[in-house]
């Protein structure tokens, strides 16, 4: 129909596979969209499923193999930096280690459909010891799940994907323009989200100085550690007094603890 | 969670557990329960 389903008939399989890519090694450049319009396109026949199924499979386990070497190599280390730079770093390695403790392995397969954990899940399963044919096993489960799912959502609403297509053929290269607008936004909003969240943890945070401090002025705040209990297994040292407190832990603990009480929260 | 409900006071560790370790403060163990 259109200069722009030719080109992107004539790229989708390296498009696919360069966008999965591109998102599994963490940048937020998300394939979902892409994915929906190469469903589309199967759909009409311009491209085949099996091999946009394939070239999915193919770049995500290609980024997530690397992820998991590093995490079997780096341990925690890796995690501690891929969570730097998410939106929640304080909270994002206890909260991750949660979910894999919690389901295991089959957390994998649920990872690719929830932003962010995706990248994270991988290094996770390596620096928790996972073996790697159960780690492959999982990971290509989940991708297939991921990308089958994207793919028949525009194999089923390809009509609607085409005249969005044919809207946008219509409007020549200032649909590009409008395509990369949005996706430098999304990237800013992202961007922006971070830069605030971290600017309010700055100010809420205590140091390490001001916690001795208060100890050794004799003030007796709640020091609690909330590091998943893999993470307190593999590392047992603890700041002195520290008590734990999961989520699920909450209401059986917080009635010991007075409201007025200054708490500390310490991860790794 | 804390703040919702009703605490007041609720800081993070800045550099968490690391840092601590690192200023040369003194640490316990947990005990293998917990």
């Amino acid at each position: 129909m259109s200069k722009l389903v030719a080109y992107v008939t004539q790229y989708g399989m390296a498009l696919v596979f360069a966008n999965v890519l591109v998102e599994q090694i963490g940048i937020p450049i998300p394939a979902l969209p892409t994915l929906i319009v190469a469903g589309a396109l199967a759909r009409d026949g311009k491209l085949s499923l099996s091999g946009l199924i394939f070239a999915a499979a193919v770049a995500s386990l290609a980024a997530d193999s690397i992820w998991y070497a590093l995490g079997r190599r780096y341990g925690n280390r890796v995690l501690k930096t891929l969570c730097r730079v998410s939106l929640s770093p304080d909270s994002c390695v206890r909260h991750t280690e949660s979910i894999f403790e919690r389901w295991g392995m089959a957390s994998l397969v649920a990872s690719k459909f929830i932003t962010g954990f995706s990248t994270v899940a991988p290094p996770l399963a390596g620096a928790m010891g996972a073996g790697l044919p159960s780690f492959l096993f999982y990971d290509l489960l989940g991708t297939v799940l991921w990308a089958g799912g994207g793919l028949l959502i525009g194999f089923i609403f390809h009509r609607a994907i085409d005249d969005v297509l044919s809207f946008l053929e219509g409007m020549g290269t200032g649909a590009l323009y409008l395509l990369g607008a949005g996706l430098l936004l999304f990237v800013l909003y992202k961007w922006w989200q971070r830069r605030r969240f971290y600017k309010a943890l700055r100010m809420a945070r205590i140091t390490v100085e001001q916690l001795r401090a208060l100890f050794e002025k004799g003030e007796k705040p709640v020091v609690v550690d909330v590091r998943a209990a893999g993470e307190r297994l593999r590392d047992p040292r603890r700041i002195p007094g520290a008590t734990t407190m999961d989520v699920t832990e909450l209401d059986a603990k917080l009635p010991g603890i007075s409201p007025e009480v200054e708490v500390v929260l310490y991860c790794t | 969670m804390l703040i919702e409900r009703g605490y007041k006071k609720v800081r993070p560790l800045a550099g968490g557990l690391d840092a601590w370790i690192d200023a040369g403060y003194e640490v316990e163990v947990f005990e293998k329960a917990s």
